[in-house]
């Protein structure tokens, strides 16, 4: 079996280990690295809980080979909490009690970081549409847009904004 | 008596969620992050064809294959394990016998062919590609029309046909009511098949103690005591001989069996009097092997020392599909046993689409006898399901029909109703429970009511009011035998919807819609549900059912006044961890965080066949944790109040404080409570309190109901269809946590939604199914499912027990709701929908927009 | 669902990658972003021996403007990018206009314009912008470099006119007519989805009348395909209403697109008529006096 090395920083930390050219980033996130918090549902790019943060972008990391994150920044949902200091979006979606079963949950929570750095006010139907490429089977994606809602007003009383 | 507000006065709250600490910050642990030291790799090889019979089966290279450890084939799973016995015997059903793995045929994409261990998934899979297999296609039953015809190849040698299940139900006199009808209308309405899509697939991690061999199973499973019983039955193959041996010479097990099966008899001797012989009559006469295959089953379980432990962790939903024993666990337990080594198996996403679980592909003929002025007399219904090949384990298609035929009635009068239920094999995926396995019940019924309304020119909900059971009426019963008590309060979510929607607002709103050429459409569908039903309920859908309504639930408090519960539930996502903390928090008065709830693992938690699902868990789940609470909380009382020299009646507890009522400064914690109680016991470490405790079910009628309302928008150029309004008015009784019941509501709708609008779980002529990946089987997004307003009604009953279940009831209400209201936006185009899917082609074929291909 | 072995090589130069494209050519694939090549892959419907990374080329990921107006996008811009970038909103329209429509955004993270050209897609937005826009597809190989015109450049389902040992290194597109607006269109059962059927619209107008029409369908047919028949009805006339359904009339008559689980093919060229009315009206809304 052929490996070949990669390096990127993750979470903060910087990492390097050897890896099969096919392996797929999440793969090599969850059981290279330990991080099980990025979840795979579908691994052909569609239902997003997958989705971690490429220098500060979202991406799918079922679609994208671990070599493609050299030398990247990457941030799963196991970077968001400050210590023990929760994320605003965490602290919304338990209080809009966004999720259920918590499949899909470190997909939408990326997804949900990466909106709002780019767009601290968004209208609820924008929310709605950035938020069109998570897929969730229990909630009926209401709860999760409100969750949305109270980070946006969580961070606009912030004074650190809207990031990781 | 009504249910009291609880001592914490957590029940009724939205209090947050205990299971988000950790789901919300990543450290969930669902099956795919069980990793055990050396665990292996599973992958399946599965069927390309139909139906075929295998020829051969090539695996040397395979086995060669960098990082394989091992294969198995059908023939090698059949040396190390026994059959699936046929579970569910009904009267007029044939179920078959299957092996865990196929060797001689295969019936259905997807059937199991066989299987490679490796180092990795990726290793697996590249094992896969090497199995070269000679098939001889048969000619697939593709269809319901197929299997119904005598001339379609069988599925399943030994059932004489296709037609696995036939069974006629009659309620008064039918012939007579419809012989002297007004008028009687009839229409054919025809379900797709649908798929269940949990965002988390099936999975399966079988650890291998290296030590002493014990199985240790991590499962994302609805059962666990179902899945350990049946990899106890099914594998760790030995002769019948032997067994018999084993059991005889092992006293310690004979006599511990043999005093569970007295307590077993005595405690469910009514419901075993009534369970009815002629199913395994009828089974025992198309097969008898697999009658007597069952016995063998019981016999090699006693034979067994060691039983494996099952765990479920974090389970990422189910909908009713992993309740299912899966054919891949027992050949994944069977190569685990037989390596030695851990095996893990995470189903990917083809797979489960494949044959993960399907549901509802149902075709439902309708009669309704009516008087002219809409008045409702007899009903008469053909239904027939398309199970797929392999039945469900433990309960499948003939079992749901058991329900539907008890159900489908609804909330109305009738004189009489007959349903004949048949059920037909066909070379597709397999047909498990989804959702409120038995909806399509109210589909058709709903649908109907319209159909009735349209024909005879009054409006659906005129048709639904005159005839609807209204509380005058009660007591009373359905026609189909289950009582009926005020928690069927129908009406009354009708009556509200009804107001919410103001029809007369619509009917302007529509016309100016109209003039601007968009088509509007009103729908409304109502139904009550069994959540989980009286107690005689279940003799209803089969005798001698109600022993699934029985539920365990213990309830400890350790020497430094921890207390911990252990129910049978399993949930995955219902949020029992917080639920039933509250039930339990609120019964002993404490403050919620000295709760904790432990589920999952056979080891700790009591038995149960039934497990969640059904609508289970908040009635029978939450009524078994409370009753074993409220008889730790007497214990509690009773040390406290020996403690404190007061009589037990002045006692309270507020907010973990045992005091004498009015003097809060005389009081002691549960932790010196507990510490006293633990003086006198030989073993400290034993809980000082610990109470196992039998919740038999409702004394009420435990029906929940709802009325299911919304809006539809058609854009006759696209044939796409918007939900303007969404409005559920449901009564599930009192709320234990108003958040999660309205997230149970708007995921069922969502998925109803989805049903009728998106997802097509679609088969071509050959029975090769087409949507196998999500580029073709859409779960529709947040921009397809639009906020959806629930009302809670809390209609409450003198029963001991309130708690009703609403888990279902969305999934059962939104597909009537939505096609109603299209029927009535294209109303103008003389539309009448029959069918559930309405993907925009169809939409445009209704509306005569567009012709046929 | 693991992606199956195939030799690995990452490229740092282009001319490495020609290199390899020419040694290794019938067996190989290129990747980008892999936003199309990784899905398939994993389903094991493509399996190359050999997977050439351009990922770290530079240069690939510049968007170049042209002295006149024209705009050319490196292999490695991300559908991102395109969407964001204002030049690319000024000098290629149709690209800033189908960009939303493409996917989600996580997918627009990492793929890249280019690849879908190049994967040719017949359901996807970038080949049929490519062609509305007559772009010009440049591709180098050992032996030099050709330049293909869209209307050449798409052969059949997933096959274009690259070779095996060819690399598709920028996608020009000449410079934007002043009298032109742009409209992509699409129908899909999500939001996001590959269209069930879609149009880059390209609309050249002055005064009130349409001097030349670019209508380029997705989703119709094995490759991305111009109705030329309605195009020509629709040069030199006048815009008006009968104008537009005269040209939804003949848009529907002639494509034949395929029937799927997803649309019947009645569906499909019904959809195409609707397509071509709202692209031709969005495109014309700002000229007054219509008819």
């Amino acid at each position: 079996m052929t490996t070949v090395p990669v390096a990127f920083v993750i979470n903060g930390r910087r990492v390097e280990f050897m890896v099969e050219p096919r392996r797929a980033l999440a793969d090599a996130i969850r059981d290279d690295l330990g991080l099980t918090g990025t979840h795979l549902g579908c691994e052909h790019g569609v239902c997003g809980a997958c989705t971690v943060l490429v220098d500060g972008q979202p991406a799918r990391s079922c679609l994208m080979l671990a070599v493609q994150a050299e030398g990247a920044d990457v941030t799963t949902i196991e970077g968001l909490a400050h210590g023990d200091e929760p994320h605003p979006i965490q602290r919304a979606m338990r209080e809009a009690h966004g999720f259920q079963c918590g499949f899909c949950t470190p997909g939408f929570l990326m997804s949900a970081v990466a909106l709002l750095a780019e767009n601290p006010a968004p209208t609820r139907d924008q929310i709605r549409a950035e938020l069109s490429g998570n897929l969730c089977r229990c909630t009926g994606y209401q709860s999760i847009i409100d969750g949305v809602e109270i980070a946006v007003r969580l961070l606009a009383t912030t004074s650190d904004g809207a990031g990781t | 008596m009504n249910t009291p507000p609880g001592l914490s006065g957590l029940v009724g709250q939205s209090v947050t969620r205990v299971e988000d600490d950790r789901l919300l910050t990543g450290r969930g642990r669902y099956v795919a992050d069980v990793d055990p030291p050396g665990v292996l790799h599973a992958a399946f090889l599965r069927s390309p064809l139909a139906h075929a019979r295998i020829k051969s089966i090539e695996v040397a290279a395979a086995k060669r294959a960098p990082e394989v450890v091992a294969v198995f084939t059908g023939a090698d799973m059949a040396r190390l394990t026994r059959p699936f016995p046929p579970f569910f015997m009904l009267p007029g059903l044939y179920n078959p016998s299957f092996p865990a793995m196929s060797a001689d045929k295969v019936r259905h994409v997807g059937d199991l062919v066989a299987l490679v261990v490796a180092e990795s998934r990726y290793a697996a899979e590249d094992g896969l590609e090497l199995i070269v297999v000679d098939y001889e296609p048969l000619p697939p039953v593709a269809s319901i029309a197929q299997a119904l015809s005598p001339t379609s190849e069988p599925v399943w040698e030994k059932a004489g046909g296709n037609v696995l299940y036939d069974f006629t139900d009659t309620f008064g006199d039918v012939d007579a009511i419809f012989a002297a009808a007004d008028r009687v209308i009839t229409e054919r309405f025809s379900c797709h098949r649908q798929s269940n899509q949990p965002m988390e697939t099936r999975g399966t991690v079988i650890e291998v103690d290296p030590d002493d061999s014990h199985l240790t199973v991590h499962s994302a499973t609805q059962s666990s005591h179902l899945l350990r019983w049946m990899i106890a039955a099914l594998t760790g193959k030995r002769s019948t001989l032997s067994s018999l041996r084993r059991f005889v010479t092992n006293t310690e097990r004979r006599r511990g069996f043999v005093t569970a099966a007295r307590e077993f008899i005595r405690d469910n001797a009514q419901e075993l009097r009534r369970q009815d012989p002629a199913g395994m009559r009828a089974q025992f006469s198309k097969d008898r092997t697999s009658v007597i295959g069952v016995n063998l089953l019981g016999i090699s379980l006693l034979g067994k020392d060691d039983y494996p432990t099952v765990k479920a962790h974090d389970i990422g939903g189910a909908f009713g599909s992993k309740g299912q024993v899966a054919r891949e666990d027992i050949a994944l337990a069977a190569a685990a046993i037989e390596i030695g080594r851990s095996v893990k198996w995470i189903e990917d996403r083809v797979e489960n689409l494949t044959d993960g679980g399907q549901a509802r592909e149902e075709d439902l003929a309708v009669s309704i006898a009516v008087d002219h002025d809409g008045t409702f007399r007899g009903l008469k219904v053909d239904i027939t399901i398309d199970q797929g090949a392999f039945p469900g384990f433990p309960v499948g298609a003939p079992g749901f029909t058991r329900i539907i035929k008890t159900m489908l009635p609804g909330s109305y009068h009738w004189d009489g109703f007959e349903m004949r239920s048949r059920v037909v094999a066909t070379n597709k995926g397999k047909y498990v429970a989804y959702r409120g396995p038995w909806a399509n019940e109210t589909w058709a019924r709903e649908r109907m009511i319209d159909v009735v309304a349209r024909t005879l020119g009054l409006s659906p909900t005129e048709v639904r009011l005159k005839n609807m059971i209204d509380e005058s009426d009660m007591p009373t019963a359905m026609i189909t035998g289950p009582k009926i008590d005020q928690t069927m309060s129908t009406k009354k979510t009708l009556v509200r919807a009804v107001e919410l929607m103001n029809p007369q607002a619509f009917q302007n709103d529509r016309q100016s819609a109209a003039a601007e050429g968009r088509y509007l459409g009103l729908g409304m569908a109502c139904y009550h549900e069994a959540a989980p039903g009286h107690y005689e309920y279940w003799d209803s859908i089969n005798p001698g059912t109600n022993l699934l309504l029985a539920e365990r639930a213990r309830t400890t408090v350790d020497p430094d006044g921890a207390i911990t519960v252990y129910t049978s539930q399993m949930p995955h996502g219902q949020s029992h961890e917080t639920t039933f903390v509250q039930i339990v928090a609120d019964e002993l008065g404490v403050p919620r965080e000295d709760v904790r709830l432990v589920w999952g693992d056979t080891d700790k938690t009591p038995f149960t066949i039934g497990g969640t699902g059904g609508s289970r868990g908040a009635p029978i789940g939450g009524g078994a944790v409370r009753k074993a609470s409220r008889e730790v909380r007497q214990l509690i009382v009773e040390r406290a109040a020996q403690m404190l020299e007061a009589a037990t009646e002045d006692i309270g507890i507020v907010a973990g404080n045992v005091h004498v009522k009015g003097v809060p400064s005389r009081g002691l914690t549960f932790a010196e409570i507990a510490h006293e109680a633990t003086v006198a016991k030989r073993d400290r470490t034993e809980p000082a309190f610990d109470v196992t405790s039998t919740y038999r079910g409702h004394t009420d009628c435990g029906w929940s109901t709802a009325t299911h309302a919304c809006i539809v928008e058609i854009d006759l150029e696209t044939g796409l269809v918007k939900i303007p309004r969404y409005v559920v008015v449901e009564d599930c009784g009192p709320v234990i946590n108003p958040a999660v019941v309205d997230g149970q509501v708007r995921g069922g709708v969502a998925q109803g939604i989805g049903a009728v609008l998106y997802e097509h779980c679609a088969y071509d002529d050959a029975a090769n199914p087409q949507a196998t990946t999500y580029m073709d089987y859409l779960i529709p997004t947040a921009m397809e499912i639009p906020d959806i307003e629930v009302h809670h009604l809390q209609t409450l009953s003198p029963g001991e027990n309130d708690f009703r279940g609403i888990g279902e009831g969305g999934m059962i209400g939104a597909p009537a709701a939505i096609t109603n209201a299209i029927e009535d936006a294209l109303a103008p185009f003389g539309a009448r929908v029959t069918d559930q899917y309405l993907p925009p082609t169809r939409i445009l074929q209704l509306a005569h927009v567009i012709g046929h291909d | 669902m693991k992606i199956p072995r195939f030799e690995y090589h990452r490229s740092e130069s282009l001319d490495e990658a020609l290199v390899l494209l020419a040694e290794h050519g019938d067996d190989a694939k290129i990747l980008a972003g892999g936003q199309s090549l990784l899905p398939m892959m994993a389903l094991r419907l493509a399996a190359p021996a050999h997977l050439i990374d351009i990922g770290r080329v530079r240069g690939f990921e510049t968007v170049s403007l042209g002295d006149s107006g024209a705009v050319s996008l490196g292999a490695l811009v991300r559908q991102a990018t395109a969407e964001r970038s204002p030049d690319i909103a000024r000098r290629a329209p149709l690209i800033h206009d189908a960009a939303p429509h493409v996917a989600h955004r996580a997918i627009r993270t990492v793929g890249t314009v280019c690849g879908s050209i190049a994967h040719a897609d017949p359901a996807a937005e970038m080949p049929a912008v490519a062609l509305a826009a007559g772009a010009t597809m440049v591709a180098k190989s050992t032996s030099g470099t050709r330049e293909i015109a869209a209307d050449d450049f798409f052969l059949g389902y997933l096959h274009t006119a690259l070779r095996p040992d060819e690399l598709l290194t920028e996608v020009r597109f000449p410079v934007w007519p002043a009298t032109a607006t742009s409209a992509v269109v699409e129908v899909s059962r999500r939001h996001g989805d590959y269209a069930l059927v879609g149009l880059a619209c390209r609309v050249e107008i002055d005064g009130v009348v349409i001097t030349d029409a670019a209508l380029a369908f997705f989703g119709v047919g094995t490759t991305p395909v111009r109705v030329t028949e309605a195009e020509r009805g629709l040069a030199g006339q006048p815009i008006s209403e009968d104008l537009v359904a005269e040209a939804a009339k003949v848009v529907s008559a002639s494509l034949s697109p395929g029937a799927d689980i997803h649309g019947s093919t009645e569906y499909r060229r019904h959809l195409a008529g609707v397509l071509t009315r709202r692209a031709l009206t969005r495109a014309t809304t700002h000229i007054g006096g219509r008819t």
